[in-house]
């Protein structure tokens, strides 16, 4: 059993880095990769659990970062917005989000970004109303949604046709 | 919006977690946190200590042989995902789409969500009306309690302070018809009233044990008795037997009346939402068979 | 999203046509395209630079203690546990900032409306739940909460004032007793004769509606952070979430005692803002100030209850409207008594008048009442301030007109959409009865095209046989003008007369890029992009080459910042102002350079050339090179001014229009309402960016479902605030806004630079109305009449269940 009191080491693999800190047990996760590794793409907009903007993939998985200590994650694999691109590259997600006018403060981007990456990765070809359900968790305050599902469904056909021409 | 300081334990097996709890007065379960960390970040929990029990490979488990047995700590997501529980329990499934979000259910667990005891949530009373058993685990050892007995009133169930929710046991729903309805204002938020419904059926249709389970309308989940005493010997699909099951549906129940909700309205949208899913459970046996 | 435009032929658009234009734009190149967004790449990739992502050297993290009464005595405070933290620097209360001067709410700056002073923490009196009175700094934003925990404050609870018609009553309890009464303003206006016409009418309808509290809850909360450098007389560094720099600097200088050259404001990235951040708040005046006393920079985050709780609240408005109308259905007068539920204190810059005072003043909207009358009342009570949020106070006025349109054609057994054609002013430009003119619009042709875009009479055949089925589907109607490009001119016209002062500088560097400095902000709105394509067609060049500066008071020319849909119509203007006499310079110069006339010279794409003759062209590099460094060879005015030139810009009136329309159906065991479609016609003039203004439309109508179902800041009867999370103050998600339906017009205006109007509220002025009609519409077979939004399943439930109970008599026991 470990008991942890004060502060402590956290280890994770951040975008495929192996990245430590300090983190007190009630550190959040969310504060923990902004502050704690000046990895300021993830943005909080509520830590109540309910906009979806701090949303990262935590060894894989969709996962609000305001709604986990860092300790409770560590040794985990978390990927955020920093990492969705090489530098001075935009992935195909990013690229139909701009395309499709799916932004426009960016500060709920990242989340959405998460969810879309993830959402692609289960169901690759999603409805609309799957692209509704499962972005719900999101939200965004600008946009109305419109180019935000538009871009979700661009990424799919284009995956699609990308995989047919292979 | 931060949390108030505690100690953060690991426990590496059951046992140590029990012990933990028991050493740790003031403490609190920690497994996927989607409910308890919102509230400490609102400072509206304040634990001493938090034993995190959401690495505990022991109790992730999933099996389906004859019963259901889910560990407690098995996520949300990978029930939901579980081609097994999709096809022999599909009341569960069909309820686990309404929790939350995709990114709180891949994090959130199972048996967090039914030792909460939120009274608005979904799974526990898809537990009563699927008679699930619940195995308890804690310092005086193990003990078995029915769904129907184990949620006291908001945020409280039997379980001990020193007591963990282990596994949720589930019974083959064989051949009998469910339904599932809610009503939320946005889709994934806790519901003003819902209603998990599953009625075993003889040959010609005929109700022969109803299991009416409701949420979000009483200080905890309940079973609408005088509904299913109503639908015992009617045949489902009768609109009229399912209109009178839904106006039953809370009589003698002690109904939430709050700021945002009356107890009025709830009268009225759990009659609603019993009657359409006892008439959403014959139309779908109808269309199976 | 369906998507349709329609360009009307500007001189088709009578005298909209003829009007001067001050300067006649160059032809289009990036103008008018669907040009991708500059800015997106940074915000996309994590890049954006927002003010929780601000760290300066020693910083100390700010948690403010509020009251949890809505209204309490300080009997005292006790830090002494706070303190004992480690960690914990500093707690200072409002005893500790009596050097500041108070914050005065903008009453000086109109009459008719009382001024009231306030101090940023409250010192003796808390007036709302949230009403900060004590900050406390510690090491990290942890730490600071913990200390808040430990702040004791003994507290006398006061009788609050909730009711704002109780309010209103002489003898009713004060909100600020400095000001001896609790009605911050009572204004009429009439012009016509009102009460003949009400006498002469065949037909009175008259309705109450009360438009409900909401508020804008940006994504990302509010955020200050600060430094004091202690030397050569002091200076502050204020980075705060705003949409104003320049305004903001200009108003919390004075209160922190300081000239404004000895404080500069930085508006990094913001997180959607919504007319929420164009408020002073109390925090921006705190935060600095506890950065000098402590002598370290201190940072303060808002948390999601403190947005919802203690930042701006608006639309709380109840309403009483009347139409005088003929048995034929000609509307022959307007009536309205707007109250807001103000607040305990009056928002500064632009006072809870922002919304009752607009509701009022644009009552006849597009339609050719000549009689009209409004009196609005502002009282002060025990709940957060009311200020600017999107569609501001146009959206109750809306409700209350539009809803009043279909209950008098209801009355009438007229159609809907028919009576208000009747009833509607024509394309051209028209003064209205309290003297706004209208810039010309397609008034009547965005509501026909709203209403083929629901296809109508189909839509009649659906509901009736819907009907017969027990399903009830209804269809709503909102068609409205919204004054944008807010000026001083539209100010003074919309009964605000504030003074408005904008400036661009534009400049092309020796190597031929160009910067443009602006003191508009942009948050979500992509000025970055569509300020950038009007600065490439003015100057010739390529849009790439063309950098927007705006955001700090250190390095962007004053302006008053991003709010009231003026940003497209304010940056044009001063842009092209200012772009016109550095292109000119250039022309100049090439023709110099190519030994040719001025009038020859063609820039494009960032290349001079000689009209006619193939191959004369230097590139704009090698101009901007000479016109810096060549010599006694260049224009004498080149010599001195180099290639900067800056200008100002103070719009006309110019006004956008457009229609919603809605379908809904409503469960009415439920009473819960599903949007089945929602089609908005946007004219909003001369679109810059296609993209953008589909993008600010859809976002605004979002919000407009918002308003009118979800979105509510509810007080118990005591006062208690009990929606202090997401959980219970509900944004609309992907699940409530439907794929929407966006058709456009374009009206060019007769006034603007360009023709521009603006495009940021509309959909949110105009869902609103439609939705509530819709609604009343699918429950007209239970004579229902909704009297507020939002509409909860629950409000719903309980109108259908008192008609049921109507119909079928007492209910036998």
């Amino acid at each position: 059993m470990e008991t942890k009191q004060g502060t402590v080491a956290v280890t994770l693999t951040v975008n495929g880095e192996k990245r430590v800190g300090v983190a007190e047990p009630r550190m959040l996760l969310s504060d923990f990769l902004r502050h704690g590794l000046g990895m300021t793409g993830t943005h909080v907009g509520c830590e109540q659990g309910v906009c979806g903007a701090c949303t990262v993939l935590i060894d894989g998985q969709p996962g609000r970062s305001c709604l986990a200590f860092a300790v409770q994650v560590e040794g985990a694999t978390v990927d955020t917005v920093e990492g969705m691109a090489e530098p001075g590259e935009l992935s195909d997600v990013q690229q139909a989000f701009r395309a499709e006018h799916g932004l426009q403060c960016g500060f709920c981007t990242p989340g959405f970004l998460a969810s879309t990456q993830a959402l692609l990765e289960q169901n690759p070809d999603p409805t609309d109303d799957e692209i509704r359900e499962y972005l719900s968790g999101n939200v965004c305050r600008c946009t109305g949604y419109q180019g935000i599902i538009a871009a979700v469904r661009r990424v799919a056909t284009e995956r699609k046709a990308a995989s047919h021409d292979a | 919006m931060k949390p108030p300081t505690f100690d953060y334990v690991r426990p590496a097996s059951v046992a140590e977690a029990i012990d933990a709890l028991a050493a740790h007065p003031d403490s609190k379960v920690l497994a996927g946190g989607q409910s308890l960390i919102p509230m400490m970040n609102m400072r509206l929990a304040r634990p001493t200590a938090l034993v995190d029990i959401g690495r505990l490979d022991e109790l992730a488990g999933i099996e389906a042989n004859g019963s259901l047995r889910v560990g407690a700590t098995a996520r949300q997501s990978t029930v939901l995902e579980n081609e097994q529980v999709g096809r022999r329990w599909p009341l569960i499934t069909a309820a686990l789409v309404h929790v939350g979000h995709p990114a709180t259910r891949a994090r959130g667990t199972f048996g967090g969500s039914i030792a909460h005891g939120e009274p608005a949530s979904e799974l526990p009373a898809v537990m009563l009306a699927c008679d699930a058993r619940f195995l308890l685990r804690g310092g005086s050892g193990e003990r078995e309690v029915a769904a129907d007995d184990f949620f006291v009133g908001h945020y409280t169930t039997v379980l001990a302070d020193d007591e963990l929710l282990v596994q949720v046991e589930v019974p083959d729903p064989a051949g009998s018809a469910w339904g599932f309805g809610e009503i939320v204002r946005r889709h994934g938020d806790y519901a003003l009233a819902g209603a998990a419904v599953r009625l075993a059926v003889d040959g010609d249709g005929t109700v022969e044990e109803a299991r009416v389970a409701l949420f979000g309308v009483s200080g905890r989940p309940i079973r609408a008795t005088a509904a299913e005493e109503h639908l015992l010997g009617t045949r489902l699909g009768d609109e009229r037997a399912a209109a009178e099951a839904g106006r039953a549906a809370l009589s003698g129940t002690e109904v939430t009346d709050d700021s945002f909700v009356s107890a009025t309205y709830r009268h009225d949208a759990a009659a609603a939402v019993v009657e359409r899913a006892l008439l959403e459970a014959a139309l779908r046996r109808r269309g199976t068979n | 999203m369906t998507l349709e435009s329609t360009a009307t032929d500007p001189a088709a658009t009578s005298a909209a046509s003829s009007a001067t234009t001050p300067q006649q734009p160059r032809p289009a190149r990036y103008v008018g395209r669907p040009v991708q967004r500059v800015e997106d790449p940074r915000l996309l990739s994590g890049q954006g630079r927002y003010i929780d992502d601000v760290a300066l050297p020693g910083m100390l993290h700010a948690a403010f203690v509020r009251s949890p009464h809505a209204h309490a005595r300080i009997v005292g405070i006790d830090a002494t546990e706070a303190l004992a933290v480690e960690g914990v620097v500093a707690v200072y209360t409002g005893k500790d900032l009596d050097w500041l001067a108070p914050m005065v709410s903008a009453g000086p700056m109109r009459e008719g409306v009382l001024a009231q002073s306030r101090s940023p923490l409250a010192v003796e009196v808390a007036r709302h739940v949230g009403d900060p009175v004590a900050v406390v700094l510690a090491r990290s934003p942890y730490l600071a909460e913990d200390g808040r925990d430990l702040v004791d404050v003994e507290w006398e609870p006061l009788t609050p004032v909730l009711d704002p018609f109780a309010a209103l009553h002489p003898d009713s309890p004060l909100v600020d007793e400095a000001l001896g009464t609790n009605n911050i303003s009572h204004l009429e206006q009439s012009a016509g004769d009102v009460d003949t016409a009400f006498a002469e009418a065949d037909h009175v309808t008259r309705i109450r509606f009360h438009s409900g509290r909401s508020t804008a809850a940006p994504i990302e909360c509010r955020g200050v952070v600060a430094e004091y450098e202690d030397r050569a007389g002091g200076r502050f560094n204020v980075y705060s979430s705003t949409q104003m720099p320049h305004l903001l600097r200009m108003l919390i200088a004075p209160v922190l005692g300081v000239s404004q050259g000895q404080l500069s404001v930085k508006a990094p990235d913001v997180g959607g803002a919504f007319g929420l951040k164009c408020t002073v708040f109390p925090e921006d005046i705190v935060v600095p100030a506890v950065a000098r006393m402590s002598g370290r920079p201190v940072k303060w985050i808002e948390d999601r209850w403190e947005d919802l709780a203690a930042g701006v609240h608006s639309k709380d408005m109840h309403c009483s409207m009347e139409i005088a109308a003929t048995a034929d259905g000609t509307m022959t007068a307007f009536r309205g008594h707007f109250v807001t539920d103000s607040g305990a204190y009056s928002s500064i810059p632009f006072t809870p008048l922002v919304d009752s005072q607009v509701a009022g003043v644009y009552l006849s909207s597009c339609y050719g009442v000549q009689n009209v009358a409004y009196s609005i009342d502002n009282p002060l009570t025990n709940k957060c301030q009311i200020g600017a949020v999107r569609g501001v106070g146009w959206v109750p006025g809306q409700l209350a007109r539009e809803v009043a349109i279909d209950q008098l054609a209801r009355s009438l057994g007229k159609d809907p959409v028919e009576l208000r054609l009747q009833n509607m002013i024509g394309p051209e430009v028209y003064t209205t009865p309290f003297g706004q003119t209208y810039d010309g619009g397609s008034y009547a042709a965005a509501l026909e095209k709203a209403r083929d875009a629901v296809d109508y009479p189909a839509f009649r055949q659906r509901q009736a046989q819907a009907r017969a089925d027990g399903r009830y589907l209804g269809v709503g109607f909102s068609p409205f003008v919204e004054p944008t490009g807010w000026g001083t001119a539209s100010a003074a016209a919309g009964g605000l007369p504030n003074g408005f002062f904008d400036t661009a500088s534009v400049t092309v560097e020796p190597d031929g890029s160009v910067t443009v400095t602006t003191g508009l902000h942009s948050h979500g709105q992509g000025h970055e992009t569509t300020l950038a394509q009007v600065t490439a067609d003015e100057l010739g060049v390529a849009m790439d080459s063309v950098r927007i500066v705006f955001g700090d008071t250190d390095s962007s020319v004053f302006g008053m910042g991003t709010y009231a849909s003026r940003s497209a119509v304010l940056g044009f203007g001063s842009i092209q102002e200012s772009a016109v006499q550095v292109r000119d310079r250039l022309v100049r110069l090439a023709a110099a350079m190519l030994e040719a006339d001025d009038a020859d010279i063609e820039l494009v794409d960032g290349v001079a050339a000689v009209k006619g003759v193939p191959g004369k062209t230097v590139p704009l590099q090698q101009i901007a090179l000479f016109g810096y460094f060549g010599g006694p060879a260049r224009p004498e005015d080149v010599q001195r001014d180099g290639l900067t030139a800056t200008s100002g810009y103070n719009p006309g009136e110019t006004y956008a229009n457009g229609c919603a329309a809605a379908v809904v159906e409503v469960d009415v065991r439920t009473g819960l309402v599903s949007i089945e479609q929602l089609a908005a016609v946007e004219d909003c003039g001369v679109v810059l960016n296609p993209i953008i203004v589909k993008g600010q439309v859809a976002g605004a109508l979002a919000n407009g479902i918002g308003v009118a179902l979800l979105e509510d800041l509810a007080y118990e009867d005591n006062g208690e605030f009990v929606s202090g999370s997401l959980m219970h103050y509900l944004y609309p998600s992907t699940t409530e806004v439907p794929d929407l339906t966006l058709h456009s017009i374009e009206t060019p205006s007769a006034v603007s630079v360009g023709g521009v109007k603006g495009v940021g509220e509309a959909g949110t002025i105009s869902a609103p109305a439609a939705i509530v009609n819709a609604v009343m519409d699918a429950l007209s077979p239970f004579g229902i009449v909704i009297e507020k939004t939002p509409m909860t399943p629950e409000y719903i439930r309980g109108l259908v269940r008192a008609a049921e109970a109507a119909a079928t008599g007492p209910a036998r026991s």
